[in-house]
């Protein structure tokens, strides 16, 4: 047991270092987005920030509309086994 | 001498011979005797662009061996896939999955080679019947229920195949494979034919269905080949029909929500297949130079970072024994190579700079912007972030992280890892060097991927989508794996159909059964009739009524006759 919750905890501080990893990289790309003329294949595209924005709405999107797929979509696992 | 008899045959014909006595040949010879097989067919491809071998059949000529400048990219691809799954595949004792999987790689590769829609349909079929035992060869209730589900579903893409080739040879008198315009019923035939295997929405039940119920090997093997033949198929028949930009659309952004509550990874897997289908799909519809390049980029990089994703997978379910995403996690300490080979796949897949995907991405994506087709764009661009979800980091990160799983297992057969570690290599030499990469793609152009603008953007979609992730995680919005099983449109003919189709079953017995018992009816009728007649005073009570019956229509046989005489 106990090796399984120091299992977790260095889980755990694997996430933590991830996300502080991945917010420095988020931080710097913003910074660059100032620096580079960053232009986009569509008009829509060349506004600032533009793929972070929409990126991170759509993923949110995403799991609300899996969350409710869920609620239409989702059976039992031995649901086909009778067949 | 032995390179020209090589040359004349069309490339997997030889695969399809050498697999034929392959179940006789020792474990470790037979793996040789496939790399060797695949190696002749490549070389069969030394022969170039032109049509090296056609045959007279009953009355048609057919083109076995065409080759040209949109078949050779999908030709080198498959033998790399081909390759590579021997290699993945060296551990498996027993033949099924190697007498399978190389046949059904020739027959695919064979099917890229044919000429006319004839011989296309033959190896069409084959690439079906060859690779149904990769799914039987799990030897599971469960597994053969979804092979035979997967066979009618690809027999019948085959028949409306060759029905889409019948009519459209009585419309114009041509069997040939080429271009062709949406209109006739034999064209719609022929694009629904190319549609079933291509995973068109509605259409793509038995993809999720069947792949992930085959074996081990057999997932991987079937993830190169049939739907990437179908989206060749498509490039060549129907490129820039208008139709297949929004079919495409509609692939990329609906297995997106399922693959997210999907538990089974390898069924993640084939959901996120779909998607990617979807992108070729949208290039193919726009149908220009750089966009048909697109596509065939991105089927070439797909085959190889779908099959190591695939192969990682497979990995974790040989050593696991499952792929149930609420079963795993912590995988990290004890497969720590398959987890690298898994995140370079998943990065590949996600497109970032300097992996597979992003070299062949961005040509659709440019392709698209040119178009000014900008709704189109959006959705690609929001199932960009998609793929980066569920394939990119929902699969490592479940089964390698997350929470710990407390499975302790072996690292993958040095086999797995030598094929896991050679896709890695194609993959970043891929994205690395796209110069070379596109050198072999049917048109030349002039593109270049890594501008500092075009990276930049591409980094923040990415890098803001795992936040997102990571921001669902924390915060706990993010779904749990659940134990379940997802509708998906295979419950159309598995439940729908079922449930409709026993009332009309039921009316048809009905009605059958009442006709088969009037008819009973009709020769009782008879029957009785001649027996009351046999037995009738006429014949009197001393002579036996039948014998009477025979004489008297022998009489009328010979009256009949001399009339006839007579006249």
């Amino acid at each position: 047991m106990s090796a399984n919750s120091e299992e977790a905890r260095k889980l755990a501080a694997m996430g933590q270092w991830a996300t502080r990893v991945l917010l420095a990289i988020g931080a710097v790309l913003v910074v660059l987005e100032f620096i580079v003329h960053r232009h986009g294949e569509i008009a829509l595209e060349d506004l600032p920030l533009f793929p972070a924005v929409y990126a991170f709405f759509v993923c949110i999107f995403i799991v609300v509309g899996g969350i409710w797929l869920r609620k239409i979509a989702m059976r039992p696992e031995d649901y086909y086994d009778d067949e | 001498m032995m390179s020209d008899l090589l040359t004349s045959l069309p490339p997997g014909a030889l695969m399809m011979l050498a697999a034929v006595p392959l179940v006789l040949v020792p474990h470790h010879a037979r793996q040789v005797v496939m790399l060797l097989a695949i190696a002749g067919s490549a070389f069969s491809l030394t022969a170039g662009a032109g049509q090296h071998l056609n045959i007279e059949m009953l009355g048609f000529e057919m083109s076995l061996y065409r080759a040209d400048h949109l078949s050779l990219p999908f030709a080198i691809v498959f033998h790399i896939a081909a390759a590579l799954n021997v290699f993945y595949g060296w551990h498996e004792r027993k033949a099924t999955d190697h007498v399978a999987g190389l046949s059904y790689a020739g027959a695919a590769i064979a099917a890229l080679h044919a000429g006319d829609l004839v011989t296309l349909f033959i190896w069409w079929e084959a690439t079906a019947v060859t690779s149904v035992f990769l799914i039987l060869a799990s030897g599971t209730q469960r597994a053969r229920r979804a092979a035979m589900r997967y066979l009618i579903v690809q027999v019948a893409s085959g028949v409306l195949l060759l029905a889409g080739a019948a009519m459209l040879y009585s419309e114009s008198g041509s069997l040939a494979f080429a271009g062709m315009t949406l209109g006739s019923t034999g064209t719609w035939m022929i694009f629904i034919a190319f549609g079933i295997k291509a995973a068109f929405p509605l259409l793509n039940g038995w993809l999720q269905d069947a792949y992930p119920e085959a074996t081990v090997v057999g997932t991987v093997v079937l993830s190169s080949f049939t739907t990437k033949l179908a989206i060749y198929a498509l490039a060549r028949g129907f490129a820039g029909t208008d139709l297949l930009i929004l079919i495409g659309c509609l692939m990329t952004a609906f297995p997106v929500f399922f693959a997210v509550i999907e538990n089974d990874m390898r069924r993640v897997l084939a959901y996120s297949l779909n998607n990617q289908l979807g992108f070729m799909v949208v290039a193919i519809g726009i149908g220009t130079e750089l966009a048909i390049n697109g596509a065939v980029a991105h089927a070439f990089a797909h085959i190889i970072y779908k099959g190591l994703l695939f192969m990682s997978m497979g990995a974790v379910l040989y050593r696991v024994g499952t792929v149930k995403a609420s079963e795993l996690g912590g995988l990290y300490k004890s497969m720590p190579w398959t987890m690298v080979f898994c995140i370079v796949g998943a990065m590949s897949i996600s497109a970032f700079p300097l992996f597979s995907g992003f070299a062949a991405k961005s040509l659709i994506m440019s392709a698209l912007g040119y178009k000014g087709l900008v709704a189109a764009y959006l959705v690609l661009l929001a199932a960009s972030a998609g793929v980066l979800h569920h394939s990119g980091i929902k699969i490592p990160y479940f089964a390698f992280f997350g929470h710990d799983g407390g499975h302790k297992v072996k690292e993958a057969p040095f086999g797995m890892l030598v094929a896991m570690g050679a896709a890695s290599a194609l993959c970043i030499g891929i994205g690395s060097l796209p110069g070379l990469f596109y050198q072999i793609l049917p048109y030349s152009i002039d593109y270049n991927p890594y501008d500092a603008s075009h990276v930049l953007g591409q980094m923040e979609l990415l890098i803001f989508s795992i936040l997102a992730f990571t921001f669902l995680m924390r915060f706990g919005f993010y779904p749990p794996e659940l134990k379940s099983t997802v509708l998906n449109t295979d419950w159309l003919y598995r439940r729908v159909a079922v449930a409709a189709g026993r009332p009309v079953l039921w009316a048809v017995m009905a009605v059958w059964t009442s006709f088969v018992c009037a008819l009973g009816g009709y020769r009782d009728a008879i029957w009785s009739s001649v027996e009351r007649l046999a037995h009738a005073p006429i014949t009197g009570p001393t002579v036996p009524g039948r014998a009477v019956m025979v004489q008297t229509l022998v009489l009328v046989v010979i009256l009949a006759i001399g009339y006839l005489l007579a006249g």
